[in-house]
């Protein structure tokens, strides 16, 4: 292995980058079980629907100067495939009497990624795209980037920024919240905690969706092309504490800053596991993850 | 009661007589029907169980992780030669149909696939084989069930080294690979090399096979061997490597996804356009190569084993016009060499006469078939990594601009 201060800085600014857009991933995950309390194993899915619909957005429809409209549109195609699938799937969970809701939620959710997996497979076939970009290579200190993944990465952390906002600043946030402290207290004030599930789900999926439009130009676009983003996006939310959305960009970072460094300077074909090791790692130091706190169920 | 039990004997003893009779009968009938089937059978009659289609099985990857571009040429090239096989009159008098698996690139689910054809549904043959992986697993259990396998496009040494009997291939081994790159390197008098190699089969065997070639010839050559584990999205970290190490030339031995993904990085670091790249295989042959890299895919050369400039056998020519009029574009390898793994063994159970594996194996080691190309096929038993194989010609190819196809691209290198 080679080592330079310019390498090392370099890997270190490359790290960052993709970790950020991991920690978009995670975002919707660890949103998504603050407030239904379901780990959503299709997320991966929404992922890669993201990515086909600003495939199809850009290449057939707007062209490649409109990207970010395009991943507007796959945000909020996303959005609205939550909001629709949530109800038939997600909400039987509480709206019946259950006693096994983990189980249910888990085993809906797989098939959900089955039957999504499948569905890309018969409409676009088994083959690789990619939406084109005409952002230019962009230099970040030493290292050059390529224009999509600085836009992705900045569109991430705007996307977090505003989310962060809607979560703090806006009535929906302060419901959706209350919602994640006590769902019983919420609908003792008069809210539609079913229709707060919808919203929540909705959002996560759509963040996934956002990642998987953004990344589309840098990952490709194909079917199973959210399977290792969203196991990234579970080992953060392991590392930054489930339910904690500064653990999820804390998370996304160290991540990605783990498995650059490793892969460069202790050996690359390991790549996969430097962030395995980091997750069994904090789980012997601080079982909550960083920003998680210990809970306590009725 | 006497009269009772009298007529119940007599009653039982009617019955008794009766069901012996129909037994004589039943007897007779069989013996009859036995009889009349035997010499059907030995007249060469169509009796049901001989009109059942000679089922031919196709492993191949037509889903992710999987190469899934090369899986549906060699599914095409597969439907296509049993096709022709049909129109032909089928072999021993019985059509052939086609059992396609998707293997995903994965090799148990090869192995399953495997399993599933020669157990329910009864296939005498499998090809179809992309990933060397997913061949060398499914050859393990090959050899305890006896079916052939043959390898459409598996490079791997382990496909035919370990000299099972079952085992058969008609692609490019590693040796004559790593020596169609190394001599690429040599005749441009480049010193310094990366290769960037998955921890697969095929691509720690190709990496390899490449040093050792390097110290066994004095090439001389400074090698920086990159693994990366395929499910990688980021290759950023080995590229950076690659940079600092100031290659004259890089290997790409990436398969499907990570192979693109090498060359969209290798562009963003700056290695690309101005370092050459060869990918180890004919991936760059594809239709859909310019929709995903665009004018990034200029300057890239790729491993061929085919190009439409390279001359046809009739059954080649056949193929290719049959080909064009289905899919509206020129066939490339994967699909011709499916075509001929199909054609092969029909070949192979006419010579034999059956469909008995020892029989067929044995046909196949002994017979020259025609192919694709107009150098017949054989597979001899012949010594390491060449036992029952077939290996096409070797060429280097480069896009020189965008939308070329290998019928235009510019010829780098030719064995």
């Amino acid at each position: 292995m080679i080592f330079s201060t310019e390498l090392l800085i370099q890997t270190v600014i490359s790290g960052l980058m993709v970790g950020v857009l991991y920690a978009l991933m995670a975002l919707g995950i660890t949103f998504i079980y603050s407030i239904v309390k379901t780990i959503n194993w299709a997320m991966g899915e929404f992922y890669m629907i993201g990515s086909y619909i600003q495939f199809v957005a850009v290449h057939f429809l707007l062209g490649p100067r409109w990207w970010w409209l395009a991943a507007l549109i796959s945000m909020a195609g996303t959005f609205l495939i939550g909001l629709l699938l949530e109800p038939i799937l997600i909400k039987p969970m509480y709206s019946r009497p259950m006693q096994r809701r983990d189980d249910y939620a888990t085993v809906v959710t797989i098939a959900l990624l089955l039957l999504l997996r499948s569905l890309a497979v018969a409409l676009g076939g088994p083959y690789q795209y990619r939406p084109e970009s005409d952002l230019s290579v962009i230099w970040i200190g030493p290292l050059p980037q390529e224009g999509a993944r600085v836009a992705a990465s900045v569109c991430a952390l705007l996307a977090l920024a505003a989310f962060w906002i809607v979560i703090k600043k806006t009535w929906i946030g302060l419901a959706l919240r209350a919602a994640a402290q006590n769902r019983i207290a919420v609908q003792t004030s008069g809210v539609d905690v079913y229709r707060l599930d919808a919203v929540a789900f909705a959002i996560g999926v759509a963040l996934a969706g956002l990642a998987g439009a953004l990344l589309a130009p840098l990952f490709m676009v194909f079917p199973t092309n959210g399977a290792v983003t969203s196991v990234k996006g579970f080992e953060i939310i392991v590392i930054g504490g489930l339910g904690s959305i500064p653990g999820a960009l804390i998370g996304g970072l160290l991540l990605g800053l783990v498995e650059s460094l490793g892969a460069a300077f202790i050996s690359s074909p390991y790549q996969n596991v430097y962030g395995f090791l980091l997750v069994i790692l904090i789980l012997i130091v601080k079982p909550n993850g960083l920003f998680g706190e210990r809970g306590r169920e009725a | 009661m006497d009269s009772l039990d009298t007529h119940a004997s007599t009653t039982a003893e009617w019955r008794s007589l009766g069901t012996q009779r129909e037994d004589h009968v039943m007897q007779r009938r069989e013996l009859f029907g036995g009889v009349l089937a035997a010499a059907l059978i030995a007249l060469g009659s169509l009796p049901a169980k001989a009109q059942d289609p000679i089922v031919f099985g196709v492993i191949t990857p037509l889903s992710p992780p999987g190469e899934t571009g090369l899986g549906q040429l060699a599914k095409r090239g597969a439907e296509i030669g049993v096709e022709y096989i049909n129109e032909q009159g089928g072999i021993l008098g019985r059509k052939v149909q086609l059992s396609i698996q998707d293997s995903a690139g994965k090799n148990e689910q090869a192995v399953a696939a495997y399993r599933r054809l020669v157990s329910s549904e009864k296939a005498v043959a499998v090809f179809g084989f992309i990933h060397s992986g997913a061949n060398i697993a499914v050859n393990e259990v090959a050899k305890e069930m006896g079916v052939p396998t043959m390898g459409t496009q598996t490079g791997a040494t382990d496909v035919t080294a370990k000299h099972y009997d079952i085992a058969f291939r008609t692609h490019a081994v590693d040796p004559p690979r790593a020596g169609t790159w190394l001599g690429w390197i040599k005749k441009n008098n480049w010193k310094r090399v990366s290769i960037i190699a998955e921890t697969t089969d095929y691509g720690i065997g190709l990496a390899k096979e490449t040093e050792k070639q390097n110290k066994e010839k004095n090439l001389g050559l400074e090698i920086q061997t990159i693994m990366f584990d395929r499910t990688t999205t980021d290759l950023l970290p080995q590229l950076l490597q690659v940079k600092a190490f100031k290659p004259d030339a890089i290997v790409n031995i990436g398969v499907g996804q990570p192979l693109d993904l090498m060359i969209t990085q290798a562009h963003t670091v700056g290695l690309l356009p101005a370092t050459p790249m060869v990918t180890s295989y004919d991936a760059p042959a594809r239709p859909q190569f310019w929709q995903l890299h665009g004018e990034k895919g200029v300057g890239v050369s790729f491993v061929a084993f085919y190009s439409p400039k390279s001359e046809l056998s009739d059954l080649g020519k056949e193929f290719a016009k049959r080909y064009q009029a289905k899919f509206s574009e020129p066939p490339v390898y994967a699909a011709l060499n499916s075509f001929a793994n199909a054609i092969v063994f029909a070949e192979a159970i006419k010579k034999a006469g059956t469909t008995e594996p020892k029989a067929m194996i044995k046909a196949l080691e002994e017979g020259s078939f025609g192919g694709w190309s107009t150098v017949p096929v054989t597979f001899p038993r012949a010594e390491g990594v060449l036992w029952h194989n077939w290996s096409p010609p070797m060429m280097i190819l480069r896009y020189t601009a965008k939308d070329q196809t290998p019928a235009t691209a510019e010829a780098a290198y030719a064995q």
